[in-house]
């Protein structure tokens, strides 16, 4: 079992065996078709409930993705592709909606959230262990040599 | 005749669940318990009738009954019988349906259950389920009837939506449901404990099972629901951060922090007005789940048809419920205080709060990633939307924080554990991570969350392997037992715990296959007719022809491919473009092969005269996913059924 | 009252004042962000002759673009109102109506434009390039060009009763005549 990580990595690798050298035209198609694969990921299908138009099967979807990688193909570059289709269809296309002005409560609220938190929590937890050594030191009584004698018997005993 | 009699017993339920919430509180203020009896009898009586409008229902779609309109709308004469059950679901009306009885038969099993066992709180727990059953009862009675008739009569049904037409799919809801239901009893058993002011750890340790079961409910119908999106939309992915899988997460996610801060009070009893609150929260979220799917106030690929009038309803009683809720919890809680008691900042108690911030913080986020639009829309009248791309940012480190926490939480000791007890506990698990992390690096991933999940994954696999062998080890030495033996003895001994960190290896299982699965996904969108071939990764898939074939209620082209790799014939995969006669509704069918654990995936989402289109994909490792999820249900099924004999930490 | 109190009470009235005015907002209709901006230009092939028509042709004119589709059963309400808004404009030098064939097969809108009648030019967008360039989602939808180019109105829907004569009377006049266009 402890090797599981390993193991599990080796699987991932067995499968992902590296393509062989094909020809260079259609490498190239390829980075075009990740490329455009990648884009349409982030690109909301308008006319559909809630796909991207990478998942989408419409007709439209379709022709925004030929689109896609024509522009690729000009040249341009993703985050120019994604500002056309800004363009025409406003924030609602892109699914990860621009960071700036009120959009950064969406971005950044969870992580300020995290931090917020996690001072506060920290701060209550020290007052806590705080009071807690306080009060734990008012009610023990003090200890005599006597009773720190049998403590100490008591610990042994029970270290075997 | 039959549909009638379903709808008068559910509107007999109607009226004995106002008795179910009224007869209660007179019996407590008057001081006669009898009143509190009748109520039971009320709520036992309501599972009876729905029960009995739920058997209507079915005997009328099963008899193709389409003079009543849900049966009509949501059925079809060709539609086969597996799924003339299942559409009973398939629609707003009989979901509700199902909600519901689900509700009557979980507050039967608690009265009856714990009746004699807690007597100081039923009379507020009868109360209080039976508000929820009256909430839900009239909104059927009166918004969604299900037992309406039609006329005139139609010659036959529109079928049951043929995305629905799936086994997972017959089972997803149900499951949802039980979980979303599930948490009711936890909430309130919560609020008999705030109105009867008997807050100490009773309530908790009383619903400790149901709230697992609720979980774990929850847990299968949202996988369920995963897989199902896997292979019938078409599209390779099991989860798309949809409105309508967020709103089932956001309740998995509060209720999961809910089920660990429970071990705190527990233990120490301490957190108490925290998880009075976390289960407010939950059992909210399962009904602002209900209202967003419900109300069309979100757009998404699962939305029932909505209609604003039920929308309102949904958000008025969603209204009285929180208020009675968050109400009875700031005005009572002024009488609650925990004993706090902290030794130190590094102890279990304190990973426990940071364990629930993290929740908190998660759920946060698929409420903010949700609710966003609509907040945009209602201040600028503009419109965004928050799509995978947002939570693949913001969630995932989230997430992997939780994963850590997993990690570092069962391990540390309570109270204050030393610089000994971290160095016993952690200091190899931080080795292996970092071999992990670098043997990830080896192997070729580069991608910051690949090696991150490699590195916590690693982690959390040792403390736990360590955990197991620690106790194994101490059972071993004490009574000369062999490793089995030993292993048994500590598990028996401490069920509670080491099934919990079998859920916990679940969880990895699952990570590994998410992150396999989306990192290393390969895929292709291609045009292809008879005789061509195309290739992913070592695999060639070719198309060797395109026949057409009927099924009960469907027509479809099936493509037949062949799949080789390394010029040896794999497999045949059949993948289908459906047309579903009665609605006219295309669906794509996926066709899958598994190896390896992962999936070679095809569909063919257009057929055309000019050839078809094919998506192709290699999802590696994906079947972690479920499979991990089985093993989660293990946990949790080690951990409900463990006996209460032996002495439990 | 402490402050969490306050906190959580506010959270939640927010949260359901946010769900109430959810309700009454329809999550499918997207504003559109092109008023205002130069309208793109186009050109494409006559549905039934194939002559290519550019954009470049109609400078200096009200142009009103029309989107539609032979599959879209909403157009075929509004196309009465469309032959009716170019017997009264049509004659003007100044106007020019043009309808955009969205997602369609040619043998589909030449036997749509042959039943339905036609009086205007419809261009042909197999590739849906003009569609896009235009942010169009859902046919039918409208949009008019000013004399200087610029898009200053559009429509999502059939044009049909009110939006019909909001059209003539608050758009396409005020345009032709030169008078300040008004401010709904």
């Amino acid at each position: 079992m402890k090797n599981a990580p390993i193991l599990i990595l080796v699987l991932i690798l067995s499968i992902s065996i590296p393509f062989t050298a094909a020809e260079a035209a259609t490498v190239e198609e390829e980075q075009i078709d990740l490329q455009m694969r990648e884009i349409a990921k982030t690109l909301r299908c308008t006319i559909c409930q809630n796909e991207s138009i990478w998942e989408s099967q419409a007709e439209l979807a379709h022709q925004m993705r030929d689109i896609i990688k024509e522009r690729l193909m000009k040249g341009e570059s993703p985050d120019e592709i994604r500002a056309y289709f800004l363009s025409r269809y406003g924030d609602y296309i892109l699914l990860a909606p621009q960071k700036s002005g009120l959009n950064w409560l969406l971005w950044g609220g969870p992580f300020a959230l995290l931090a917020v938190g996690g001072l506060f929590l920290y701060r209550t937890l020290s007052r806590w262990v705080a009071q807690t050594t306080i009060t734990k030191q008012e009610d023990l009584p003090p200890i005599d040599d006597q009773l720190r004698k049998r403590i100490e018997q008591e610990l042994h005993s029970r270290e075997d | 005749m039959f549909i009638e009699i379903g709808h008068f017993a559910v509107v007999v339920a109607l009226v004995l669940s106002v008795i179910g919430v009224i007869g209660p509180i007179l019996g407590l203020k008057r001081n006669k318990p009898d009143w509190v009896r009748v109520a039971r009898q009320a709520v036992t009586l309501n599972f009876f009738l729905i029960s009995v409008g739920m058997a209507a229902l079915i005997y009328s779609f099963l008899t193709n009954d389409f003079s009543v309109k849900y049966v009509m709308a949501t059925s079809n004469s060709k539609l086969p019988i597996f799924y003339k059950v299942a559409g009973l679901w398939g629609g707003h009306e009989g979901s509700l349906m199902l909600w519901v009885w689900i509700l009557t038969a979980f507050s039967t099993i608690v009265v009856w259950l714990h009746w004699r066992t807690q007597p100081a709180v039923m009379p507020y727990l009868i109360s209080v389920q039976s508000v929820i059953m009256l909430g839900f009862l009239a909104m059927i009675v009166f918004l969604s009837n299900p037992f309406e008739r039609l006329f005139p009569i139609p010659a036959d049904g529109r079928d049951l939506n043929p995305l629905l037409q799936d086994p997972a799919m017959v089972v997803h809801p149900p499951m949802l449901y039980l979980g979303y239901v599930g948490f009711s009893i936890p909430f309130a058993f919560a609020m008999a404990a705030l109105f009867s002011g008997r807050l100490g750890e009773e309530w908790i340790k009383v619903t400790q099972r149901w709230t697992l079961f609720a979980w774990i409910a929850l847990t299968t119908g949202i996988l369920m629901g995963g897989y199902w999106a896997y292979y019938e939309l078409g599209w390779g992915g099991y989860w798309g951060w949809d409105p309508v899988e967020n709103a089932s997460f956001m309740p998995w996610l509060v209720g999961t922090a809910f089920l660990h801060s429970v071990m705190v009070q527990e233990k120490r009893k301490m957190f108490k007005v925290w998880n009075l609150f976390l289960i407010i929260v939950t059992f909210s979220l399962s009904l602002i789940g209900t209202f967003l799917v419900r109300s069309g106030v979100l757009s998404s690929v699962h939305t029932f048809a909505t209609d604003p009038g039920r929308g309102l309803y949904i958000l008025i009683f969603l209204a009285l419920m929180m208020s009675l809720g968050f109400g009875t919890l700031i005005v009572r809680s002024g009488r609650l205080k925990s004993q706090i008691e902290m030794d130190s900042i590094i102890s279990k108690e304190s990973v426990f709060l940071f364990n629930n911030l993290f929740f908190l913080v998660a759920a946060v986020t698929v409420f903010l990633g949700t609710l966003y639009p609509l907040l945009v829309e209602t201040l600028k009248t503009a419109k965004v939307s928050v799509g995978p791309p947002y939570y693949n940012a913001v969630f995932m480190p989230v997430a992997l924080g939780l994963l850590l926490l997993m990690g570092i939480g069962p391990s540390i000791a309570w109270r204050k554990a030393s610089l000994e007890n971290l160095k016993k506990n952690f200091l190899l698990p931080i080795l292996i991570a970092l071999v992990g992390t670098a043997a990830a690096w080896l192997i070729g991933i580069r991608t910051v969350f690949g090696l991150a999940g490699a590195m916590i994954v690693s982690f959390v696999t040792t403390t736990i392997v360590m955990d197991f062998a620690k106790g194994s080890t101490l059972w071993a030495r004490r009574y000369e037992f062999n490793y089995f033996k030993a292993f048994y003895e500590a598990f028996t001994n401490n069920q509670r715990r080491y099934a919990g960190q079998i859920t916990h290896i679940g969880v990895l299982v699952m990570v590994v296959g998410i992150i396999a699965s989306t990192i290393y996904q390969t895929e292709k969108v291609v045009p292809m007719r008879i005789g061509d071939a195309i290739q992913l990764k070592a695999y060639t898939i070719k198309m060797v022809g395109l026949q057409e074939v009927t099924g009960p209620n469907w027509t479809a082209q099936e493509g037949l491919f062949e799949v080789y790799r390394d010029g040896r014939f794999v497999t045949q995969l059949l993948p289908q473009k459906r047309i579903y006669t009665a609605s006219q509704t295309p669906t794509t069918e996926s066709a899958i092969h598994t190896v390896n654990l992962g999936h070679i995936f095809l569909t063919m989402p257009e057929v055309g005269p000019d050839g078809v289109t094919v998506r192709a994909l290699i999802n590696p490792l994906v079947l972690l996913v479920w499979i991990g999820g089985g093993i989660m249900g293990l946990g949790v099924f080690l951990n409900i059924f463990r006996s209460r004999s032996k002495a439990s930490l | 009252m402490k402050g969490w109190h306050f906190i959580l009470a506010l959270a939640v009235v927010g949260l359901l004042v946010l769900f109430y005015k959810g309700l009454w907002g329809d999550p499918r209709t997207i504003p559109t962000v092109l008023i205002g901006t130069q309208a793109p230009s186009f050109s494409g092939p006559v549905v039934r002759t194939g002559e290519m028509i550019t954009s470049s042709r109609f400078q200096g004119k009200v142009v009103l673009l029309n989107f539609w589709a032979s599959w879209c059963l909403e157009c075929r309400t509004e196309h009465e109102n469309l032959l009716a808004l170019n017997r009264r404009f049509g004659s003007n030098p100044d106007f020019v109506m043009l309808g955009i064939n969205y997602q369609d097969r040619k043998e589909d809108a030449e036997k749509y434009l042959e039943v339905y009648g036609s009086t205007f030019n419809h261009l042909r967008d197999p590739k849906g390039a003009i569609s896009i360039d235009y942010g169009v989602y859902g046919v039918p939808e409208t949009f008019v060009i000013d004399r200087q180019g610029v898009i200053r109105y559009k429509y999502v829907g059939p044009l049909v009763g009110p939006a019909y004569t909001n059209l003539i009377e608050n758009v396409l006049e005020p345009l032709l005549e030169g008078r300040p266009f008004p401010r709904s």
